[in-house]
């Protein structure tokens, strides 16, 4: 078994992975993806998880997220144990707890930004319809967009397109971000930028996970762990 | 004029006689470091309610400019876009928004279904921004669109459960969220196996049939056949979609040269077109009504050699076999309207192509024999 404690005197950690595996059955043979893993985020952290590709980066944050499911262990975020909810559930139950950032940016590109973001706040009642539009670009402002609020996301950078992902998965406020290769489709000084966003967050009291390959910019986190073969082991504390 | 206009059962509507979608002139141009890249250039088109429409055109021919401009994502440069009464090139980018919203539907190669949401959610998602429907309206309606497109069973599970084919038919589901009255998809069954491909194509046959108006952008001739009516771009330029069907070996460079140099004509009911014996000067495609070709007899008598309808030629014969007209064509019943290449311009345009000449002399070899025939027989 493999274990990544911190502050264990302190709150409750707001994520909390026990003794999760995950075995994916191929052709040629099981191959297990996260074997017994522990990890455990505490309110206002900034917890960066490295690893080589298929290391099982995204394994973990796909359980993390609902998109896949583990064989066995639980997965207890702000309280919930989500491995025990239903697609249906877990899809609303998301969307007011959990901000979900994606490497591909994943907005829809017939909507403009605005749009984008006012989406992800129909799906909750976080906010009263007729604040959606003015919460939207806030959020907007927040992420240094406002103003192209009209505009669709071709039309903007793919670092201004991420920003707009970030802003998008705080739609709901939800105390927990977790970023899947947030800047690995971005060039080096726009993947800065989105790291600086990130830092400002967490000053903000939002807690945040993000997993990367990249481990110059895992360094800007407080605390970075290591996924090597499924396994997971501490870094201690970055710069 | 006037005429009736249903949609959905609502009560009748008598509504100017335009077409649903209206394009004038319609130019985009880029500036780049490379000076001005036009990508579109004086594109003039009109789409009726109903109909079914593929957009083919080579790799850089300006058929996603185009699409983007139909469905206001993109603005022109020049000229004007009216579709369903709404001068779409005169909205702000907030009214564009809600405009879109309500009026169009789009379906991506890649789907573009949200990963998070289940997809039940992903087709409510748009329903928020239009506000046509209650809350518990859209749950209900989300239901009924994923029955329409079959993946009832599949409404409360995530996108990554669902095959390809499943998670394009839940993005077309979600496109009719706000019943627009047009869908516009870009290579909708490109990452699709052929079997789910059909399926998605049947669905959008299905939607034709209940009055919406589909635009497909593709690159697949296959696909892009099973649409009652193609058009093709060139070098930012509509081809004339009567001469691409008349000729489709041609290549698109000298279609597009015809096309720049066709000249229009109308013809009233029984009206002569071509004179038999007369001195052959043009190069006829029919584009709206039916022509009769007709061979006269000494006697004073006619042989009904062919009646031709738009998409046809005529006239190819005595250019391409020298000697004078061999039959008189007329307008039929209905007035008739043609473009016309003159003998210069046909000579030069089909010499440039081997496989378009061998296609044409196939087919003068067929009407020369029925014109043998009628003659003999007589």
């Amino acid at each position: 078994m493999t274990t990544e404690e911190t502050n264990s005197s302190g709150p409750d950690p707001l994520l909390d992975l026990r003794r999760i595996v995950k075995v994916y059955h191929t052709p040629a043979g099981d191959r297990p993806a996260l074997k017994d893993i522990n990890l455990q985020v505490y309110p206002g952290e900034f917890v960066a998880v490295v690893g080589k590709s298929g290391a099982g980066k995204s394994t973990l944050i796909n359980v993390i997220t609902g998109i896949d499911r583990p064989d066995s262990g639980e997965i207890i975020i702000g309280g919930t144990p989500i491995h025990t909810l239903t697609e249906d559930q877990l899809a609303r139950w998301r969307g007011k707890n959990l901000g979900v950032v994606f490497q591909f940016f994943q907005l829809l590109p017939n909507l403009n930004l605005l749009e984008n973001i006012s989406i992800a706040m129909d799906l909750c009642d976080t906010y009263p319809v007729r604040d959606h539009k003015k919460c939207a670009l806030e959020l907007l402002d927040q992420v240094g967009i406002a103003e192209h609020a009209y505009k669709i996301p071709s039309k903007i950078s793919g670092g201004q397109q991420q920003r707009v992902a970030i802003a998008r998965a705080m739609a709901n406020d939800p105390p927990v971000i977790v970023a899947d290769e947030p800047t690995g489709n971005l060039d080096e000084r726009t993947a800065g930028e989105i790291f600086d966003l990130f830092e400002s967050q967490v000053e903000q009291g939002r807690t945040l996970l993000v997993v990367t390959h990249d481990r110059e910019i895992a360094a800007r986190a407080t605390r970075q762990v290591e996924i090597t073969d499924g396994e997971i082991r501490g870094l201690g504390v970055g710069s | 004029m006037f005429r009736n206009k249903r949609r959905n059962g609502d009560v009748q509507v008598a509504i100017k006689d335009a077409s649903l979608i209206d394009l004038r002139g319609v130019s985009k141009a880029y500036k780049t470091d490379a000076g001005e890249f036009t990508a579109l250039d004086g594109v003039t088109l009109q789409i009726d309610q109903g109909e079914f429409v593929s957009i083919v055109g080579k790799s850089g021919s300006g058929k996603t400019t185009l699409i983007n401009m139909l469905t206001g994502i993109d603005r022109p440069t020049g000229g004007e876009i009216h579709v369903a009464g709404t001068a779409v090139h005169h909205l702000n980018e907030s009214d564009t928004a809600t405009w879109r919203g309500k009026n169009l539907g789009v379906v991506f190669q890649f789907f573009q279904l949200l990963p998070t949401l289940t997809v039940l959610e992903n087709v409510t998602l748009p329903m928020g921004l239009c506000n046509l429907y209650t809350r518990r309206e859209r749950i209900e309606r989300a239901r009924h669109l994923l029955e329409l497109v079959g993946i009832a069973d599949e409404a409360d599970k995530l996108p990554s459960r669902l095959s390809g084919g499943q998670q394009q038919r839940a993005a077309i589901a979600r496109a009719m969220a706000n019943d627009p009255p047009i869908i516009a998809t870009d290579e909708p069954t490109g990452n699709l196996d052929s079997h789910a491909a059909e399926a998605v194509m049947q669905l959008f046959e299905s939607l034709v049939d209940q009055g919406k108006t589909v635009l497909m952008v593709t690159h697949d001739p296959e696909l892009a056949e099973r649409a009652p009516r193609t058009i093709t771009l060139a070098n930012g330029e509509l081809l004339n979609e009567y001469l691409v069907r008349a000729l489709p070996t041609l290549p698109h460079d000298l279609l597009l040269d015809a096309t720049r140099q066709i000249e229009t004509s109308l013809f009233a009911p029984g009206e002569l077109i071509i004179e038999h014996n007369a001195e052959p000067d043009k190069f006829y495609v029919i584009t709206k009504g039916d022509v009769e070709v007709v061979l006269p007899t000494p006697d004073g008598k006619e042989v009904l050699l062919d009646s031709l309808g738009p998409g046809q030629f005529f006239g190819e014969i005595a250019l391409l076999n020298g000697g004078l007209r061999t039959a008189l064509v007329r307008a039929s019943h209905a007035p008739v309207e043609v473009v016309a290449l003159s003998k210069e311009v046909f000579l030069d345009v089909i010499h440039a192509s081997k496989e378009t000449l061998s296609e044409l002399a196939d087919i003068i070899t067929l009407r020369t024999n029925r014109l043998a025939l009628a003659g003999s027989s007589q």
